[in-house]
């Protein structure tokens, strides 16, 4: 028998009040380690342009704006290093019986929730850099792939693991259920 | 052997170029009189097309399953494709010139989440593609609808549209192709406009003086007239186009399905089953808007490419009565209260911070900036910048005013616009993942943006109450994480 009872909006289970898990604390460090790698980097070519070419420091003709701008990495160090620290406290996912929940943004903060009912698949993917920390991150795709799949960074790689099992039962029990 | 024949065919046009490009190396490399080169490569030419459309031929199998079609193509890279029926979104077929005559179809079917047409049936009798049809709409009933004794003295196709001659004159004036074309030329055509009159302006200070004037009036006119006649060219071109592609234009509504047939050589057939359908969109650009019609679009799942043209049933008119009976056709009575309309007064604004922020973003900081920066250069001329400022203000307010939502029990509505009006329908229950975002000034004032994600793309409503928006989400979680259909 179809039943419909009315259902009152107020009683509906609300999102925002759930539990929010955090980011493994290790996924700051990981982060910061990538941008140590990026700024050796850009160190590095700073360096290899003076003393191969010696356009950085020497008033050898070059104009002034290009030797400026060459320097310009440089400035970029504090927020290299300052945004693993502001942005990963901000991260946070949720899991309930029916969907999953995924916070993430400073500026533009945005909730994103995915019922289970809709995923079509879960891919686990870890980095050198990951696997450093053991780390491990999560995709998960609808259908459609319109604006990217949702990923989670940043798991502890054993949680990952769990929670992609979780998901793939959670799956598989709703097309049983159809 | 018909069917044999048809394939060549098929396959000389799509080997054309391939073949050609050794075809002309060889007349290059070939020494000997001009004649006997051009008879030699045109015999060479002929022979490797029909010779290599044989032998695509040969190797094209196909075969229709119990739940499946198989199709076995390739000659060197051997490839074998696996559809089943349940996966297929759409059936299209198309019949052009050659094929009409021997009666046969080419068949393309849809699937889920590729760019390009997944199957293929080149040259098959219209009679087993449709055949082929019914099973595919026997399929779709099968599995959704348990009570199907119920539906079956409506079996009929019914129909819901067809367009007129003069239609066709109305899609060709205000297709997007036409209007590209037009923008593009623009620029072109001002500087043909220019190089006239300065010519005329040179030969007539070098002739006579007395007579400049007219001369140059001359000129003037002589340009006009040139972009006229273009536009005049364009406007045919693009009506003729209108022509081929849609002429006798029909749309029906089948038991589970929308079918449209139209075409005056090819003719194209469109079907699509209405659970496979995602999004009904009703499309109103400056040119419909003069002519008071709409585009309409139903969007099938897709993978988000940009070239996914086909993955949608396309109405290229109707008029404003006929939103509502499509939305029916389409929807159903699952969709109460459906209302495409975009005039109507039920629209919901959206928040007036809009304004604010987006004028901020795009208005003032960028003028700013370009002021500031220029200023070191062009010391006051910079100022010219400033002109930005009531232009952006002009299109921010627009776009403010076109914005606006609807929610009704199962379904969202969405208007947007600038210069003309788009407006979208889905149901709750096809959203595949949504997400509500705040920046620190829609925090301030209690402001949040929705991202619906569906299967055909995503659709943002901005500025909306954040409670209203959490609620929303809620609201819909709870409506796909308890429906009994799913969403395709």
């Amino acid at each position: 028998m179809f039943e419909n009872p009315e259902i009152a909006v107020d009683d509906l289970p609300k999102a925002e009040t759930v539990e929010w898990q955090d980011m493994d604390p290790k996924f700051a460090r990981r982060k910061l380690a990538e941008s140590a790698i990026a700024f050796v980097i850009i160190v590095l070519a700073v360096v290899i342009l003076q003393i191969v070419f010696g356009v950085v420091l020497a008033d050898n003709g070059a104009p002034r704006l290009i030797r400026t701008l060459l320097l310009a990495p440089l400035v970029l160090v504090v927020p290299l290093f300052a945004w693993p620290l502001i942005s990963v406290p901000k991260k946070g996912y949720a899991v309930r019986d029916k969907d999953i929940l995924y916070k993430s943004g400073v500026f533009w903060r945005t909730v994103t929730a995915i019922p289970f009912n809709r995923i079509q698949h879960v891919e686990k993917s870890s980095t050198p850099l990951d696997r450093k920390f053991n780390l491990a991150s999560l995709q998960l795709f609808t259908a459609g792939g319109s604006g990217g799949d949702l990923q989670i960074h940043g798991l502890p790689a054993r949680a990952a693991e769990k929670l992609r099992v979780f998901i793939l039962d959670k799956i598989g029990s709703t097309l049983e259920k159809n | 052997m018909i069917f044999y024949l048809g394939k060549i065919f098929k396959a000389i046009s799509q080997n054309a170029v391939q073949t050609l490009a050794p075809g002309a190396v060889f007349l290059f490399a070939y020494e000997g009189d001009l004649m006997t080169r051009i008879a030699l490569g045109l015999t060479l030419f002929c022979v490797i097309v029909i010779s290599l459309a044989f032998i695509r031929y040969w190797f094209f199998r196909y075969q229709i399953g119990a739940d499946s079609i198989l199709i076995r193509e390739g000659v060197l890279k051997k490839k074998q494709l696996d559809i089943k029926f349940k996966r297929i979104q759409a059936v299209n077929t198309t019949q052009n010139v050659i094929f009409r005559p021997f009666d046969l179809v080419t068949v393309q079917l849809d699937t889920a989440g590729s760019a390009k047409q997944e199957g293929y049936l080149p040259a098959i009798k219209s009679a087993l593609a449709e055949s082929l049809k019914a099973r595919l709409r026997d399929e779709t009933r099968a599995d959704d609808t348990p009570t199907d004794e119920e539906t079956d003295s409506t079996d009929a196709s019914r129909k819901i549209l067809s367009l007129t001659n003069f239609d066709m004159v109305r899609i060709g004036l205000s297709s997007k192709q036409a209007l590209i074309i037009l923008a593009l030329l623009s620029p072109l055509l001002d500087n043909i406009g220019n190089r006239i009159k300065k010519m005329v302006d040179e030969s007539a200070l070098l002739t006579v003086l007395d007579n400049a004037g007219i001369s140059i009036a001359g000129g003037v006119s002589l340009a006009i007239t040139g972009i006229l006649l273009l536009l005049l060219l364009l406007a045919g071109a693009s009506i003729t186009g209108a022509f081929l592609r849609y002429y006798n234009f029909e749309l029906r509504a089948e038991r589970e399905s929308l079918r449209s047939t139209a075409g005056l050589l090819t003719r194209h057939e469109h079907s699509v089953s209405l659970n496979k359908i995602q999004s009904l969109r009703a499309i109103q650009n400056p040119m419909l808007r003069f002519f008071k019609r709409f585009r309409v679009r139903a969007k099938q799942a897709s993978s988000g490419k940009r070239t996914d043209e086909g993955k949608q049933f396309i109405v290229p008119l109707c008029d404003l009565s006929q939103l509502p009976q499509l939305g029916a056709a389409v929807f159903a009575d699952e969709f109460p209260y459906l209302n495409l309309d975009p005039t109507s007064s039920k629209w919901r604004p959206i928040s007036r911070s809009y304004i604010r922020s987006r004028l901020v973003l795009f208005g003032i900081l960028p003028t700013i900036a370009a002021v500031s920066l220029f200023y070191a250069l062009i010391g006051n001329a910079a100022l010219i910048f400033l002109i930005w400022l009531p232009l952006c203000a002009l299109a921010v307010i627009t776009s403010y005013r076109k914005y606006g939502y609807d929610i009704v029990e199962t379904g969202v509505m969405l208007r947007r616009g600038f210069l003309g009006y788009q407006t979208t329908a889905f149901l709750h229950r096809k959203i595949q993942r949504i997400s509500v975002t705040q920046t620190k000034l829609q925090e301030r004032k209690g402001l949040a943006t929705i991202r619906f994600y569906l299967a055909s793309g995503s659709l943002r409503l901005p500025y909306v109450d954040f409670n209203m928006a959490k609620d929303l989400r809620d609201y819909i979680l709870y409506k796909v994480e308890s429906s009994r259909f799913g969403w395709h």
